[in-house]
């Protein structure tokens, strides 16, 4: 059976055109899609069933036990972490706030490694942004910085930008410049009309250079800036001011090199300067499906996109305080509830080690590095292809992600309202 | 569930014409009955204003640009939290509460009925599980088509026929409620960081003009005989002079329907500007009352109140113009296809005589609209003002001491520019019954499913205040009136009580209330080359994506109708 | 020699992202991308194994020439090879120094540990189940 426009849950492009063949409920073949989307439909991978760390041993248990031994632990810590959430659907994603704050958790999710400092931006100067039809039909002018999306984000370019015809954009290829910022150059680099190299770290400048040159200052501009001749720096900044409808994307070249939030800051407020001129938007390059979605959703239910702290009753947010490295670090969590991420692959070593020392419960389909750290892995169904549910595009666009075929495997959902419940009547709720 | 039994109430109902009497109110399975049926739960109203749950029908709670509102703003989460207490969850926020604060806080004032002001139709599945988590109140969707490529092609082709088709489509897809209107045309522009400045401007690239969009609508709108009016922001939204604007959209306005309004113009503060720069900016509230007394048109207030708050619209060039202004922090999100949106912080200062201004033509505006059906209490929340300034609002109304008791707080110019302190009128009770549930439920439409009225057969939705109308004097004793306006002693939603004396005591269970007219196959937009055409080219969501599924609705409530295509 | 650590997406590692106990995410997660002239100054050939020291700790990790980046500079995919050398603090904003690590290189003859044998060395036990791949 072939399925049309289904969703594809890999990254925030979030691309809903895929044509998925269904066999023995098995998926046996993916149009489309790009190299990460077949991997995730035709990846069959998974961990068949609840596995419990006895000693240095594990053993199989069913799902009954394995909610039980996961609310023990939770009830048992005075601190818990839940932490990832962005690979999973929304309504998973709002029994993880409720549950966090029935225990008196911190919830933490995975933009605190990823764009948590686009966050702290956005919460100084605001964010003026678009969906990603509007940089489709109208944008002349494109600019990656700090993004890699030929390999991050392979379809960013054929759906929405450079390769992509649009409404008033006929003859995309000619009619849009493309403008690319990194330090390294890479496959997204050898395609750009211009290519800024940037030294490591000097983002910051490039950026005060390119609003000085906008509002008329470019004598205030030394010879090069960050190792780009101030001779491009004018030219880009000419393009930009020409430009009818501009769109940066920036990634994590600048989220997680030197000066990270203030980073985006200066790329929020060069936009700002440029609508003055014109009309720009700049937007973040989600990298999961649905990590848009555990900030929305954190958001609505609890007043703040990360890094969420309910041991004090009320929500209370201070990121470098209440985020999952730092807690991690500090070794203040005695308990961790790991939910659609991969702590033990993306956190720092110190993070890892501390996860290790605690018990931690993993919800994952697959064996992953957390598996390794873990005291508890529960394997549940997979968004999209055998549950369905909410996601945010990174646009903020919700779309549903389908189910397509059936399974043994509980979702996300019913995991956590399992342990939800057991916690609520433990406590007497 | 046994009956409730509401004993010796002292009842305002003015769709039943009842004005102040003393009489009892039994409930049964979420309705007013004749009879409670035995050993109903009996709860003791005397002494205590009853009045149906109160509607809003002009307010920014739930969706994306709300969101973002919370999003951008830890300093506002900051501003109103409350732990987790009993059935209540944490709460946070000021001007812009999570969605638990909304719910909380708006049933303690015995609110039960929500209209969300503006949905991006490509983002509706986005509000609607906001209103999921906003267990409290009914909730309903004004459904963005002011920028809509697919409309504005329609109208430029004078196809009346086919902008109905495309509005019953989509309103069915995402289960919206009406049609809103938003600075029409202005968001199109808005796309090229441009706007448009009068509603004979031409949208750039579309050849029609928000004259022609608005007209269109409200025609499409009767075909389709949907409950409610088109829903109208206006152009040049807070723009000093731009009562010209509201003033000739005023006179667009045809008499279509005899139950209610045909055009429904929100926020009328905002549109009520006289003067060329901010500097000479004064009142034209009369002017516009004038225009509107007697007309087929109702408007909401759009109250201004000191402090601070978050503005957020669909008017994205507007929010532009305002950042220009405040230099504080500028957020935009423009929609493909269909709308734009903008957020920004803004503190209303008494010490700014365009503030000031501001706050007395709100007050103006109801004030000088001889007939309280035709302007409705709000503050375009949070756009004025947090809706839990409500109650001071009501008492600003009540007491024309207390309006002069603010003037004396106020830039002195004020008295010059607005005539707000020479106005005698003190509204009745009755008069704000009408502005805060009776009039909203007429203006919505949604009196049939038993909303804004207490006769056997409504919807059993109360608020039961501790204010005495025969014990108090609404025009001396400001303070007893503001502090029992903010606390129902039981809000009762649907037949259950779910808050006393402010706390919210159980756990909630709303319905959305959308819209559908149904259309001949051959106006079916779903089978429409052209129409399917625009997501296969220019919208970046499949078509088959696009439609808000069922489960998004545990509780949808849909009133259908047969379009006159 | 001491480079700058950038880390970052590739399409290979995203691709086996879900399989971080195969063959092919090692191969992935454990190279290290860097100018052709920084690896002669180095002495390694493509393929050749070099120890990384960084703040945190110290890998193996195999050695990758690429144009793309700058000299005095190595690119490492996301994941735990990199995170061994990341340090854990964020200085206050939630976010290590992912991208602004510096470390040294030095060539090597061991070998590079599994993604298991990491996490053992940071306190877990290595899973070996069935569905482990």
């Amino acid at each position: 059976m072939k399925v049309v426009d289904v969703v594809c849950p890999f990254c925030g492009c979030l691309c809903d055109d895929l044509v998925v063949e269904v066999c023995d409920e098995k998926v046996v073949k993916v149009e489309n899609g790009c190299t990460l989307a077949s991997e995730k439909f035709l990846g069959d991978h998974r961990l068949q069933s609840p596995i419990l760390r006895e000693g240095f041993g594990w053993r199989e248990i069913g799902y009954e036990e394995a909610i039980s031994v996961a609310a023990d632990i939770l009830l048992a810590a005075d601190l818990p972490l839940l932490y990832g959430w962005s690979g999973t659907h929304g309504e998973a994603q709002s029994v993880g706030v409720h549950l966090a704050e029935v225990l008196g958790g911190v919830i933490d999710n995975t933009s605190t490694v990823c764009h948590g400092p686009s966050i702290l931006a956005i919460q100084e100067v605001g964010h003026p942004g678009c969906t990603l039809g509007q940089v489709k039909n109208r944008a002349d002018v494109v600019v990656y910085w700090g993004a890699n999306a030929i390999e991050a984000h392979p379809r960013h370019m054929s759906r929405y930008t450079t390769f992509t015809q649009g409404f008033f954009v006929k003859d995309a290829h000619l009619a849009r410049t493309v403008i690319v910022v990194d330090t390294r150059r890479t496959e997204t680099a050898e395609i750009a009309d211009e290519f800024v190299q940037v030294e490591a770290g000097y983002d910051y400048e490039i950026l005060s250079a390119l609003r000085a040159i906008v509002r008329g200052r470019e004598d205030v501009i030394s010879g090069a800036v960050g190792g780009v001749a101030k001779t491009q720096l004018i030219r880009v900044a000419e393009i930009c001011k020409r430009a009818k409808f501009g769109a940066i994307f920036f990634g994590l070249g600048l989220t997680m090199s030197a000066g990270k939030h203030k980073n985006i800051r200066n790329a929020i407020e060069l936009v700002e300067e440029l609508n003055r001129h014109t009309k720009w938007t700049i937007s973040p390059m989600r990298g999961h499906w649905n990590v848009y979605g555990s900030n929305e959703v954190f958001t609505w239910i609890s007043g703040y996109p990360f890094a969420v702290d309910f041991s004090r009753g009320i929500a209370f947010y201070n990121p470098g305080e209440t985020t999952s490295v730092d807690i991690l670090r500090r070794g203040e969590c005695d308990a961790c509830l790991v939910v659609g991420s991969d702590p033990g692959a993306h956190l720092p070593r110190a993070c890892a080690a501390h996860l290790a020392k605690i018990p931690t419960i993993q919800l994952d389909p697959h064996v992953n590095a957390t598996t390794h750290l873990a005291t508890l892995q529960i394997p549940v169904a997979v968004s999209g292809i055998d549950a369905e549910g909410t996601a945010y595009r990174m646009d903020g666009v919700p779309i549903r992600v389908q189910k397509l075929v059936e399974t043994k495997f509980p979702d996300d959902t019913e995991v956590l309202s399992a342990i939800y419940r057991r916690v609520r009547e433990v406590k007497g709720q | 569930m046994s009956g409730i039994l509401v004993r010796n109430a002292f009842v305002i109902d003015p769709i039943k014409r009842i004005s102040g009497e003393v009489m009892d109110i039994a409930i049964r399975d979420g309705w007013v009955v004749e009879d409670a049926g035995p050993d109903p739960v009996v709860i003791d109203a005397s002494g205590c204003l009853t009045l149906p749950g109160g509607i809003d029908s002009h307010t920014h709670v739930c969706g994306t640009k709300v969101n973002f509102g919370r999003y951008m703003s830890p300093e506002d989460m900051r501003a109103g939290r409350t732990a987790r207490r009993g059935v209540m969850h944490v709460t946070s926020g000021y001007s812009v509460p999570t969605t638990f604060g909304n719910s909380y806080r708006y049933s303690a004032m015995g609110y039960t009925t929500l209209l969300e002001g503006a949905m991006a139709p490509l983002e509706a599945r986005h509000t609607h599980e906001e209103f999921t988590a906003t267990p409290h109140q009914d909730m309903l969707a004004n459904t963005l088509f002011d920028g809509n490529w697919s409309v504005m092609e329609a109208v430029r082709d004078r196809d009346i026929k086919r902008v109905a088709a495309i509005v019953a489509w989509t309103l069915s897809a995402v289960k919206g409620f009406a049609i809103k209107l938003t600075n029409p045309g202005g968001t199109e522009a808005w796309g090229w960081g441009q706007d448009v400045r009068g509603i004979h401007d031409q949208v750039p690239h579309f050849g029609v003009t928000p004259a022609e969009i608005i007209s269109a609508m409200i025609e499409a709108n009767e075909i389709l005989r949907l409950p409610h009016s088109v829903h109208l922001h206006c152009n040049n939204l807070g723009v000093p002079g731009n009562y010209r604007t509201t003033l000739a959209t005023i006179d667009l306005v045809p008499d279509l329907n005899p139950l209610r309004q045909s055009l429904y113009l929100t926020h009328a503060q905002f549109h009520a500007y006289g003067g060329s720069t901010w500097r000479d900016i004064d009142s034209r509230a009369e002017a516009i009352c004038q225009a509107v007394n007697g007309k087929p048109i109702v408007m909401d207030m759009g109250q201004v109140m000191f402090g601070r708050t978050t503005t957020m619209t669909a008017d994205g060039p507007m929010e532009w113009k305002l950042y220009m202004l405040h230099h504080n922090k500028w957020s935009n999100h423009d929609v493909e296809l269909e709308t734009g949106s903008g957020i920004i912080p803004v503190y209303y200062s008494r010490k700014s005589l365009v503030n000031c201004v501001m706050w007395a033509i709100g007050l103006e505006l109801a004030l000088l609209t001889n007939d309280p059906w035709q302007c409705l209490l709000s503050t375009d929340n949070p756009n004025g003002a947090p809706f839990v300034k409500y109650p001071e609002i009501i008492a600003l109304l009540m007491s024309r001491r207390y309006r002069e008791q603010e003037g004396t707080l106020l830039d002195p110019r004020t008295s010059h520019r607005t005539a707000i302190f020479s106005i005698d009128r003190e509204l009745s009770w009755e008069e704000i019954a009408v502005m805060t549930r009776a009039g909203q439920a007429k203006a919505l439409g949604i009196t049939g499913l038993g909303k804004g009225h207490l006769g056997v057969g409504a919807a059993a939705d109360l608020a039961i205040y501790p204010l005495d109308p025969d014990g108090i004097d609404p025009a001396v004793q400001v303070q007893e009136v503001i502090a029992g306006f903010s606390r129902t002693k039981y809000t009762i939603k649907r037949g259950r009580v779910v808050a006393r004396d402010g706390e919210v005591i159980v756990e909630g269970a709303n319905a959305t209330i959308w819209s559908r007219s149904d259309v001949p196959s051959q106006y079916d937009m779903g089978q429409d080359p052209a129409f399917t055409e625009k997501f296969s080219q220019y919208y970046t969501v499949r078509m088959k994506n696009y439609p808000v599924q069922e489960a998004y609705l545990p509780r949808g409530v849909c009133i259908r109708t047969e379009a006159a295509l | 020699m001491r480079v700058l650590m950038n880390t970052g997406r590739s399409i290979r590692q995203g691709s086996y992202v879900e399989r971080k106990n195969s063959q092919a995410y090692y191969d992935e997660a454990s190279a290290c991308r860097m100018h052709p002239v920084d690896m002669m100054d180095l002495g390694v050939e493509p393929g050749e194994h070099v120890r990384a020291t960084g703040p945190a700790g110290s890998v193996v990790l195999h050695v990758l020439p690429a144009d793309g980046v700058q000299r005095g500079e190595v690119f490492v995919t996301l994941g735990p090879y990199a995170n061994h050398l990341v340090d854990a603090e964020t200085r206050g904003t939630g976010m290590p120094d992912f991208k602004s690590t510096s470390i040294d290189l030095e060539p090597t003859g061991e070998d590079i540990a599994t993604v298991a044998m990491l996490m053992e060395a940071c306190g877990g036990v290595q899973y070996r189940g069935r569905d482990l791949e």
